[in-house]
């Protein structure tokens, strides 16, 4: 071997043998004990519970300094978009299921330690609906840690006044009881809307007319199809059950059955007002009202049944970022969000459900017993959650558009072919936008 | 002595070209990096499926052109844009100029009248959007009220798909009637009074002095109002954006603008690609835009 050889061979073979050394010298210890954790999340309502894991954190990792920072939803999701894939990313991913595959796709997500892959396999902790959302290859990579699951929301006092013994419980008295709970000013114009539907934003449009659909249909509007990833649309199938929704959504926005009306106040905002008797929307709206419509009276029932019965489920999954410096404290910062405090304190500050079925929620659930329908589920209820693809926000958006559009138009009132014909319209915004993507599954 | 002198003459000018380009490059250095290269950049993003969390960008060619022209969103929100902007740059200039020639009747107070109509023209877009919407509100607004007075039934301003666009014109000239007025007086201002003297010592009319003498000598001024208040209605975004938001429940961007589109398409949707072929097709409409004012108001020779 010549002199130039042996050099090269030295050269090669020093690090390698003082790589476990190094690894397991103080100064390494040091780099992975040491620097800023940071965490962004878009949904700052949930700041309150990292923050009491980031006390409990510091315990274990003094020298670990932890930085929460909080976005609006939008920009939030903005920022990792643009940040993650070069490297500039926070080191725990908060992601919500349909941004999951996203980030799994473009090879940014850590593999997940055992223990905590074990917690998500585990069918007695985590349910199985939730636990395929971060599952590739049989692997986890990321804890489903709270759950927006959605419910009927009813003002008891509008109740009363209507003479309504109770809350809708199935599809039908949705409509019935709105009728019943409108209230009209002098001039015939809506002062009180009987239900709030959501008549604005497309992409939220198209996720609570789906609230209406699965009760009827038994399956959301995009399904996910055979192949990982790939997105079908069940409205061609379901053509009968997605025109009796758009009719009963147009019927009841135009004529004698007017239960709701764009210039009225919507959503969380209008129901804690007074200006809705009922809405559906997540476990979120419980401390929402009390903190903004303190005299509001109000129940949390389950969603009405139709043909078949099902919650629909918003998941919000704790991963880290595959180029964090801080991976393993990352990962325990995940441990720490799973104490109990941590977990009532999400649940009892923002109202989001935490999914860990190997907890105890009593303590919340005395104080607050409205969480019950959302904790624990009624049975014969199914869980369902939306197709995560990548092209989520763009194909539900198009599908919105359609649908609202449709909304607008009081010529379908009594049309049920007019109303198909708007639904077979949205069913084609989405399989344009998926064919596009090239996610489209027949 | 002769070749010395043009010896001088030489280093000179090659000092003076070199002064030239250290005082200009910088500059010039920052308006590529700031301004061309984006644009550049853009147009050679629109040739590509990019989107920032995908490792696989192929080079599409014109095929994000092509989807453009099958973009029902698109051109939707492209003709309310252009609705929106000749209605914006028409009502705002005519009331710019009025305003304007009546405040040069009243030289001396006219300063405080400017000042008080300046005053949305600092003031942010976001918070005077915000004020707006109150004021819209359908049912505790203060506009619905007032017009409740005369008979007129409730309006839902920022809810109905066919009054919203109006809504968000009334806004926008309240905000930029203001800049308009001052352009407008300084440019009456200069206008020599011995013109107008002497029109009105041939017997002109207060209108034939409008028709014959202001507006020909207005008219360079005129032009540029025209290209600037186009360039600035057309790249409307935040009052939309912010009149359209609803905290729950009614998410922003009811109305359709391309600037919107082009948002939703980069920022929304992740299609950097697609949005780059959005904006680019967008510089072109708008420069064409231009060259048309330009060419239909230039002053003739």
């Amino acid at each position: 071997m010549k002199r130039r050889d042996l050099l090269k061979a030295a050269a090669l073979t020093l690090p390698a043998s003082l790589a476990p050394g190094l690894l397991s010298s103080p100064a390494f210890a040091d780099a992975a004990t040491r620097g800023k954790l940071t965490i962004w999340l878009g949904y700052p309502e949930t700041v309150d519970a990292f923050k009491l894991a980031q006390a409990e954190f510091k315990k274990t990792y003094p020298n670990v300094e932890v930085e929460i920072l909080t976005f609006e939803l939008r920009e939030f999701e903005a920022k990792l978009a643009i940040s993650v894939p070069t490297g500039s990313g926070p080191d725990i991913l908060a992601l919500h299921d349909f941004l999951f595959p996203r980030y799994y796709e473009g090879g940014s997500l850590d593999a997940m330690p055992a223990d905590l892959a074990a917690v998500v396999n585990d069918a007695k902790v985590i349910d199985t609906p939730f636990k395929n959302v971060v599952t590739r290859d049989g692997k986890p990579w990321g804890l489903p840690w709270w759950t927006g699951r959605n419910a009927m929301f009813c003002n008891l006092d509008h109740l009363k006044e209507a003479g309504l013994s109770g809350p809708p419980t199935t599809y039908e008295e949705i409509w019935t009881h709105a009728e019943k709970l409108t209230k009209r000013g002098p001039n015939g114009e809506l002062t009180r809307a009987g239900i709030s539907l959501r008549l604005t934003g497309p992409s939220g449009g198209t996720q609570k007319f789906g609230y209406f659909y699965f009760q009827l249909a038994g399956v959301q509007m995009l399904e996910p199809g055979p192949k990982p990833g790939t997105v079908r649309s069940t409205i061609k199938d379901k053509i009968d059950a997605a025109g009796r929704v758009m009719l009963d959504h147009v019927e009841h926005l135009h004529g004698p059955k007017k239960s709701d009306d764009w210039a009225l106040r919507h959503d969380a905002q209008g129901f804690a007002s007074g200006d809705a008797s009922m809405f559906m929307r997540e476990s979120w709206v419980i401390p929402f009202v009390k903190k903004n419509g303190p005299n509001i009276k109000f129940s949390a029932s389950p969603i009405p049944k139709g043909q078949h019965w099902g919650a629909f489920n918003l998941i919000e999954i704790m991963s880290v970022n595959k180029d964090s410096k801080l991976k393993a404290a990352s990962w325990d910062f995940i441990r720490v969000l799973q104490n109990q405090a941590m977990l009532n304190n999400i649940l009892e500050s923002s109202g989001w459900i935490p999914l860990r079925r190997d907890r105890d929620y009593s303590a919340i659930l005395a104080q607050e017993p409205r969480f019950e329908p959302m904790i624990n589920t009624p049975p014969g209820q199914t869980q369902y959650i939306e197709a995560p693809n990548t092209a989520y926000e763009e194909t539900t958006t198009r599908m919105g558009e359609v649908i609202q559009t449709a909304f607008r138009d009081a010529s379908i009132v009594g049309n049920m072919d007019a109303a198909k014909r708007a639904m077979m319209r949205t069913h084609d915004a989405a399989v344009r936008v998926l064919k596009d993507q090239g996610i489209y599954a027949e | 002595m002769g070749s010395r002198v043009q010896a001088f003459r030489r280093t000179v000018r090659r000092r003076h070209l070199l002064w030239v380009l250290c005082a200009l490059g910088p500059v010039m250095a920052l308006f590529v990096i700031i301004r061309v290269y984006p644009i550049l950049e853009t147009i050679r993003l629109s040739f590509f499926r990019y989107h920032p969390t995908q490792r696989n960008r192929p080079f599409v060619g014109f095929d994000n052109y092509t989807r453009l022209l099958e973009d029902e969103a698109f051109h939707t929100a492209l003709a309310n844009t252009l609705l929106f902007c000749v209605l914006a740059v028409t009502i705002t200039l005519t009331l710019a100029f009025s305003i304007a020639l009546l405040l040069r009747a009243i030289e001396k107070a006219a300063p405080i009248y400017e000042l008080l109509l300046y005053i949305p023209v600092v003031t942010p877009w976001v918070p005077a959007s915000v004020i707006w919407k109150w004021i819209f509100d359908p049912i505790h607004g203060v506009l619905n009220y007032l017009l409740a007075f005369v008979g007129v039934t409730r309006i839902a301003w920022l809810q109905d798909e066919h009054v919203i666009l109006y809504a968000i014109v009334m806004v926008t000239v309240w905000k930029m009637l203001g800049y308009f007025v001052v352009v407008f007086g300084v440019g009456l201002r200069n206008i020599p009074d011995e013109v107008l003297e002497a029109a009105e010592l041939d017997g002109a009319t207060p209108w034939q002095r409008l028709r014959y003498v202001i507006l020909p000598l207005m008219r360079p001024l005129i032009l540029f109002t025209v290209i600037i208040a186009t360039i600035i209605f057309f790249n409307v975004y935040a009052p939309v954006y912010v009149l359209t938001a609803s905290a729950q429940g009614a998410p922003a961007y009811d109305l359709k603008i391309v600037i919107g589109e082009i948002y939703q398409s980069a920022f929304v949707f992740y299609r950097m690609g697609y949005a780059g072929a959005q904006s680019v097709v967008i510089l072109l409409f708008v420069l064409s835009l231009v060259a048309v004012q330009f060419l239909a108001l230039r002053q003739k020779d």
